[in-house]
């Protein structure tokens, strides 16, 4: 092969004609910026949720079934009712869901003070068994609760309101359902299925049922040991429940998750494919200046077909030069691509901790590759013309 | 036993299919080469000069009749092996020197041997060639456009030597150089042709035909003398 001297003539080429071929690839820099840059957004977006939803890919909840055929309010027979689970309810969940963990939730909103006097706020506050607790939650400070009065917080909102281990809530209108003491912080545990407790606060279920009065549930959580038998549990509560009429809603967290990536991931391939389309037009540009460069050079064309270069190496030629312009141009815009990816995450997500991550280099190289491979077909087209001109007619040319 | 002609034109006919009519460019032509021998092609415009060139450089192909380079029929021979004929057998010296102007004098004298070898030019040659046709060893790094004509003209030279081809094809190539430095070409192509090499020429003017050893006159398409 004698194309060590092609490659030189095209690199020459390309050095030669210096500012055509900056603009040239500054089209596919742009590309790949723009490319790369969404996809490490998209990716960055998608890793933030699923860091935030990791807790919880490992349940199966169940609620009562809202709307459509239920047996309606009063749980007769001892059921459950449109917005409740019954005791009953709960234990057949249990039953059917064995050796997994089924955990009661109860869940309200009420207004609490922090100390006598203070502003009111509004929070959710939760009731669960205190056994099921360490099941559920973390803590990042403190204990768990054991007596009735104690009661743990989310992480943010001991930040925000400036509590403490120690720290006492009163609850209800002037504390009117009376005051827990604060035994733990929770772990920060983002958006979660089962029960959000960043802002909230986490009583004993004792203590829940006789502030609200209530002897039923809002929700059972199901912490499954293993996650393949997760549809399987969910399947089993589902019959047992649902046999008659439709009793409950059951949802398998680690499904929704798989939508809701889904979905994120089509976001991502869309914000990707509008950056592609810049790329396109940066294609369209190589082509134009691919076509510029073959019509300059009819004359050398026919010289070097007339002295015995064959159509494969005129055509070689012309790549080169369309891989050089995509080459560089791609590792420029790869290079770019990270600081544009840096600027998108910190204006977007304020959070830059899964730019190097493999997940999101990867945008980079999809640009890049990207990038590279519309230069050669851009390049094609230039190439075989150039390749199939007739030496006669390309000497002749001036 | 005698050697066989480098090359035999055996009732060739060419024409140009036009929208207007078909085109006889050439019709019946019939000449041969033999190896050594200094050919000049005259004849008026349109009498059917270029056809004729492109046809013994492997250009193009005869409507009719056969064509022979070294013992080898082109008629039926396809675009590589014409191309590669053209690489091994012949080397053109143009008019307006067309060398390369992205390469420098050294890599255009050696670009012929690089699609030939395919492997990295082998620079001894092609300084040895360019020796050959007394161009001085400064010039062997400049590009085409720091050279004078007559210097570029001495590169075209070497550049259709480097293969040692058969024949050496050149269209009118004094055509471009002022009459002292068209002398100086002419000599080096007189040199060249008492070494060995056969040449053929296609010019308009006769004092640069008298330097051939034999005039090929053409007119509408046919050999007159």
């Amino acid at each position: 092969m004698s194309g060590g001297i092609f490659y030189e003539i095209a690199k020459r080429n390309v050095r030669i004609h210096l500012l055509r071929s900056s603009l040239a690839m500054l089209g596919i820099i742009i590309g790949v910026v723009a490319i790369a840059s969404m996809g490490i957004l998209g990716n960055s977006l998608v890793l933030t949720v699923s860091d935030s939803l990791k807790t919880v890919g490992d349940s199966v909840i169940v609620t009562p079934h809202v709307g459509g055929n239920t047996r309606g309010f009063g749980g007769g027979g001892g059921g459950a009712t449109s917005l409740t689970l019954s005791e009953q309810d709960f234990l057949q969940i249990k039953r059917v869901s064995a050796p997994n963990v089924a955990i009661p939730v109860l869940q309200s909103s009420d207004r609490m003070q922090l100390g006598v006097g203070s502003d009111e706020i509004v929070a959710t506050i939760y009731g669960l068994n205190p056994d099921d607790v360490p099941e559920l939650l973390k803590l990042k400070e403190g204990g768990y609760s054991r007596g009735n009065s104690g009661c743990l917080v989310g992480s943010k909102f001991a930040d925000d309101h400036n509590v403490k281990v120690g720290s006492r809530i009163l609850i209800g209108t002037d504390g009117n359902k009376g005051t827990l003491r604060v035994t733990g912080i929770i772990e920060e545990r983002g958006m979660a299925f089962d029960v959000s407790t960043d802002s909230a606060v986490v009583a004993t279920k004792d203590w829940f049922d006789a502030a609200y009065n209530r002897n039923d549930f809002d929700k059972v959580v199901v912490k499954v040991k293993k996650l393949e038998d997760l549809p399987i549990v969910k399947s089993a509560i589902e019959k047992q429940m649902n046999k008659r009429d439709t009793v409950v809603d059951v949802m398998d967290t680690r499904k929704t998750m798989d939508t809701i990536f889904q979905a994120f991931g089509q976001i991502t391939t869309f914000v990707s494919a509008i950056g592609g389309i810049s790329m396109l037009v940066a294609g369209v540009s190589i082509l134009n200046i691919m076509m510029m460069s073959v019509t300059e050079r009819i004359k050398e064309i026919g010289i070097m077909r007339s002295i015995g270069a064959q159509r494969k190496e005129v055509m070689a030629m012309f790549l080169y030069e369309a891989a050089i312009l995509g080459i560089i141009g791609s590792i420029i815009g790869g290079v770019m691509s990270l600081l544009g990816g840096y600027a998108i995450s910190t204006l977007m997500l304020q959070n830059t901790k899964y730019l190097f991550v493999p997940s999101s280099m990867i945008h980079i190289v999809y640009g890049m590759t990207f990038g590279i491979t519309i230069c050669l077909i851009c390049g094609i087209y230039p190439a075989w013309r150039a390749a199939n001109l007739n030496p006669i007619d390309a000497l002749r040319h001036e | 036993m005698s050697e066989q002609p480098v090359m035999v034109f055996q009732d060739v006919t060419k024409v140009y299919p036009l929208p207007a009519g078909d085109v006889t460019a050439l019709d019946g032509v019939s000449f041969q080469v033999e190896r050594g021998e200094f050919i000049s092609v005259m004849g008026p415009s349109g009498s059917g000069k270029s056809t004729l060139l492109n046809l013994m450089g492997c250009l193009d192909v005869p409507t009719t009749g056969d064509i022979f380079i070294s013992g080898t029929r082109i008629g039926d021979m396809s675009d590589i092996e014409l191309t590669n004929l053209r690489r091994d057998r012949i080397g053109f010296i143009f008019q307006y020197f067309n060398l390369f102007p992205l390469l420098n004098t050294l890599e255009n004298v050696t670009f012929p041997l690089m699609l030939k070898s395919g492997k990295k030019a082998d620079a001894e040659k092609g300084r040895q060639v360019l020796r050959s046709v007394q161009l001085e060893e400064s010039l062997y790094s400049h590009t085409p456009t720091e050279l004078s004509g007559g210097q570029q003209q001495r590169v075209a030279v070497a550049r259709a030597l480097i293969n040692d081809p058969d024949i050496l094809l050149c269209d009118e190539p004094t055509g471009n150089l002022d009459s002292k430095t068209g002398a100086g070409i002419m000599e080096l192509m007189t040199e060249l042709n008492r070494k060995g090499t056969t040449i053929i020429m296609v010019t308009h003017d006769h004092g640069i035909a008298e330097y051939s050893k034999r005039t090929i006159r053409i007119a509408d398409g046919r050999i007159v003398s």
